[in-house]
């Protein structure tokens, strides 16, 4: 889908994205953010979900933020129980028993996981608009903890036909444990022409 | 030591900017939204807003409006996630008197509320 020209112009745009949002994470839990090499690839949207449940739990918590401009789609931010539960402990200075997930959470931990949401996605995909100069405008992050296909078929926006999704999966560490986290771009298929017509003239 | 609005929809960022504020000195209160804000913004007594531009119902844009409707030499510190810098200009097209995004670095936070209180115009 993309050539091998296009393809390194992404990874290197993400590499710089991840670690404006590597560097944000680390901001506000005080703690050193390891992060490994992220995997990017296009995917067709009814491929997304499959790939997202090879490696997540069934439940998992995402946050997700409608964005337009040139380029508009839906941006999430999709973390596994154990990486939720532990980055809320961290930003609230609380201990929750990583096991006992009810799905139930208080309205402080949602909050806090839905700023942090919002934070890490305007880092990637501002960073995105400051260096393809393509400016986005976001609307309000959205909380969702479900299993990967409600949340992929939740991800509609009005008046766009969206059709693929750059997946972007990285694992980060964070205080010794292991976290895995997704950022998935969806974009419909104009949105995605403009996305590589930017990757072919950035500079 | 001077008041300070803080508007946000998001606790955690709230707590945060409390924080940092008063380790600052400074005396906060707080907003939850921009309706919230409006009710309890007072020229005499507010010498700082700080403002989330996402926010439900009213949005941050249209919270500098009123507020600058109510006081135009009001001072606003835009605090937003939103790192483009086209936001930026227009941002600074609509009269924001600063603008510092999240997470909020504290020692930017003590440069940009100083430079703002002290009458200049600065951005972080």
């Amino acid at each position: 889908m993309l050539t091998e020209t296009q393809h390194d112009a992404l990874t290197e745009l993400i590499n710089i994205s991840y670690a404006r949002a590597a560097g944000a994470l680390s901001q506000l839990t005080g703690y050193r953010v390891g992060l490994e090499v992220p995997h990017a690839a296009v995917y067709p949207l009814s491929e997304v979900s499959a790939r997202l449940k090879r490696s997540l739990d069934a439940q998992v918590t995402a946050v997700s933020q409608v964005f337009s401009g040139v380029v508009s789609g839906n941006a999430l931010l999709v973390l596994d129980q154990k990486a939720a539960v532990i980055l809320s402990d961290i930003l609230l200075d609380t201990s929750s028993a990583s096991g006992d997930w009810s799905g139930e959470w208080p309205e402080e931990n949602r909050e806090v996981i839905t700023e942090l949401g919002n934070i890490l996605l305007n880092a990637c995909l501002g960073t995105f608009g400051n260096l393809l100069k393509v400016h986005v405008t976001f609307s309000m992050p959205l909380l969702q903890i479900d299993v990967v296909d409600s949340i992929m078929r939740s991800t509609e926006v009005a008046g766009e036909n969206l059709s693929h999704g750059l997946m972007i999966q990285t694992k980060f560490h964070l205080r010794e444990a292991n976290l895995t986290g997704y950022l998935v771009i969806i974009l419909g298929v104009t949105s995605l022409d403009r996305l590589v017509a930017g990757l072919d003239t950035w500079q | 030591m001077s008041s300070i609005l803080v508007v946000d929809d998001s606790r955690f960022a709230r707590r945060n900017m409390r924080a940092a504020l008063e380790e600052l000195g400074h005396e906060v209160e707080e907003a939850s939204n921009g309706a919230d804000a409006l009710a309890r913004y007072s020229p005499d007594r507010h010498e700082l807003v700080t403002l989330d531009l996402l926010m439900p119902d009213m949005d941050g844009g249209v919270v500098l409006t009123k507020l600058r409707e109510r006081n135009p030499a009001v001072k606003v510190l835009v605090a937003t996630a939103d790192i483009q810098t086209i936001t930026r200009r227009e941002l600074e097209d609509l009269g924001v008197t600063a603008v510092i995004n999240k997470p909020i670095a504290r020692d930017d936070l003590k440069r940009v509320v100083s430079g703002v209180l002290e009458g200049a115009i600065v951005s972080c």
